[in-house]
């Protein structure tokens, strides 16, 4: 690295239009990341929030719990598997309309049954367990919602008061909003409930039994991972996103590696020098790969940078977005060394220069 | 008995021959070209353009691959060996001063001569030093810190002059060294050239179309349609 250090810092305006690329490339997908995370967090930061590992829904309905529909007699044999938790769950999606007049919010309304696992000591807690009301996610109180505002359930009759406010996160982009596993029902189904919900949420440590408890039930069981993809809209979000990042990542190892290639040929006759002074091809190769490594993650570190502060101060507004410190490393280090794998393209180039070509002579 | 004296020539080339295409057809630019060199002696080269000076110079320095004889250098014949002792062959024996001297334009004078070091291994404040004091040695201590850009062209040659120097070689190569300088410059150059080849007792070849070399030289050979033959044409200068 001794003439690409002193290279680098002598001619280093002949790096500035690469590393800009990169830096943009890198705010880019730094800013994409952090949009992808608040799409994450919106679509099902509050199924990731649930103290379960899988949910067992009706066969065929994919995850999602607008197509699923289970009875009862579905959770018995759940509950009899030794080390397993099992809790009946409803899950829809209502617009409540304010009785004081102000604005109707759309909901995810999650019922849960008093003695269910997923209903925490807390606000959750007391309100399933207690009169009927909702506990709401805590981004609605920043929106004006009071406890004690009264919100009628839309098509369904059912008046109830916000009760508190938890850490609820969302589900498929809506706040959510728990109740107790009755009203839910009430809310879903009036009078003729015949004890129906949505899924069956499923704490175990043996999830090698849940196969036998999927045929006895008549179910489908997902781990919980899975289930996200049964949000509304987050697989096509998140396959979007993945595709964009994608296309970034190639296109910042092209125009490195075309970078490369047009340096290389304008150094052909430095190269070949080198290679009269008795420089090894590798030696060559690690000097410039060394030289354009520098200017790669110098540049991906700052537009992370960068990227990082554009995420931090849209946080909070109406964009979705989310910082997250293992993803802006993660996607930093892929593209720092996507555009250095990038430059690869080169080496063959470097290493068929002849040393004769120092001399004006062509082999 | 003495001590056994080495007389292996640093450089000799054996039947060399080198054609290159032309046309439809190829022309010979080195025809079984024998060529020895000795410790301390500087052989000048003269040619036309085009007549293979320069090709003779990068078959001599291993540069290039002869298509037929053989290079020997410090002893070793080369012709079959790889790529990789080729080049760790030329790293020990071979240095070449050029016709533009050819520095990288991004280093200073002393880094020049440092790279040099670094390539064969060198590290530490050594070569620094090393490279301080040729620099010194051909009067150019005071410019060791420039970018060849505020170098003059004679500046530039001394600095190429004591690069190959830094190679501590057997073999010293000039390409034309005195061909870019004005006639006072280039009898500077000439005479500084010859003396640091003798003065480090390097086996030297010169090729020239400049008469300023030819006068330093221990021997003058002409080389033309392929053929090495002793004397020099007339030349201006």
């Amino acid at each position: 690295m001794f003439f690409a250090l002193r290279d680098l810092r002598r001619a280093w305006r002949r790096f500035v239009l690469v590393g800009l690329v990169v830096a943009l490339v890198s705010v880019l997908s730094t800013v994409l990341g952090g949009l992808a995370n608040g799409l994450v967090d919106d679509g099902i930061s509050g199924l990731r929030a649930l103290p379960l590992t899988h949910l067992a829904f009706e066969p065929g309905s994919q995850a999602v719990f607008s197509r699923s529909t289970l009875t009862e007699e579905q959770l018995r044999p759940w509950r009899e598997v030794p080390g397993t938790e099992a809790s009946p769950l409803g899950v829809t999606f209502v617009n409540a309309k304010s009785e004081q007049g102000g604005p109707s919010i759309d909901l995810a309304l999650f019922g849960v049954p008093d003695d269910s696992f997923l209903a925490e000591p807390g606000e959750v807690r007391r309100v399933v367990g207690g009169e009927p009301g909702l506990v709401l996610a805590a981004e609605l109180e920043a929106e004006g919602v009071e406890v004690g505002d009264r919100y009628e359930l839309s098509g369904s009759g059912v008046t109830l008061p916000v009760a508190g406010f938890t850490d609820a996160g969302s589900y498929g982009h809506v706040p959510i909003a728990f109740t107790s596993l009755d009203t839910w029902r009430a809310t879903m189904y009036g009078e003729d409930h015949r004890g129906r919900f949505s899924a069956i949420a499923v704490r175990t440590d043996d999830p090698g039994a849940l196969a036998a408890v999927d045929r006895a039930a008549g179910t489908e069981t997902t781990t919980k991972v899975e289930a996200y993809d049964g949000s509304p809209g987050y697989s096509a979000e998140m396959a979007t996103m993945t595709l964009i990042r994608g296309f970034l990542l190639a296109i910042s190892a092209l125009i490195v590696g075309a970078f490369f290639t047009v340096l290389t040929v304008q150094r052909t006759r430095q190269i070949g020098l080198l290679k009269a002074m008795g420089a090894s091809t590798g030696y060559v190769l690690r000097d410039g790969l060394g030289q354009l490594a520098i200017v790669v993650v110098v540049a991906t570190v700052t537009g992370a940078l960068l990227g990082t502060a554009i995420v931090a101060a849209l946080q909070g507004g109406e964009v979705p977005v989310a910082l997250s410190l293992g993803s802006v490393v993660t996607s930093a280090v892929v593209l720092a060394v996507t555009g250095v794998a990038g430059s690869l393209v080169a080496f063959r180039r470097i290493a068929r220069i002849e040393p004769a070509v120092a001399l004006g002579v062509e082999s | 008995m003495g001590d056994a004296v080495d007389h292996t020539p640093p450089l000799r080339l054996e039947g060399v021959s080198i054609s290159v295409p032309d046309g439809d057809g190829r022309r010979v630019l080195l025809d079984a070209v024998d060529l020895q060199v000795e410790t301390g002696e500087v052989v000048a080269i003269t040619g036309a353009s085009g007549s293979g000076k320069s090709t003779l110079l990068a078959v001599a320095g291993l540069l290039r691959r002869a298509d037929a004889g053989e290079v020997h250098l410090a002893g070793t014949p080369t012709a079959t060996l790889d790529e990789r002792r080729r080049t760790r062959l030329r790293r020990r024996h071979v240095a070449i001063v050029y016709q533009s001297a050819n520095l990288l334009p991004t280093l200073t004078a002393v880094e020049q001569l440092q790279l040099v070091a670094h390539i064969g291994g060198r590290r530490g404040p050594g070569p620094r030093r090393e490279a301080e004091r040729l620099l010194a040695e051909l009067d150019m201590g005071h410019r060791r810190d420039a970018l060849p850009a505020h170098l003059s062209g004679g500046e530039r040659q001394r600095v190429g002059i004591a690069r190959a120097l830094m190679a501590r070689p057997s073999v010293l190569l000039a390409d034309e060294p005195t061909a870019s300088l004005d006639p006072e410059m280039a009898a500077q150059v000439a005479a500084l050239l010859a003396a640091e080849a003798r003065r480090h007792e390097l086996a030297t070849i010169i090729v020239t179309h400049d008469a300023a070399p030819l006068g330093h030289a221990d021997r003058r050979l002409h080389l033309r349609a392929g053929e090495l033959r002793a004397g020099a044409v007339e030349l201006a200068g």
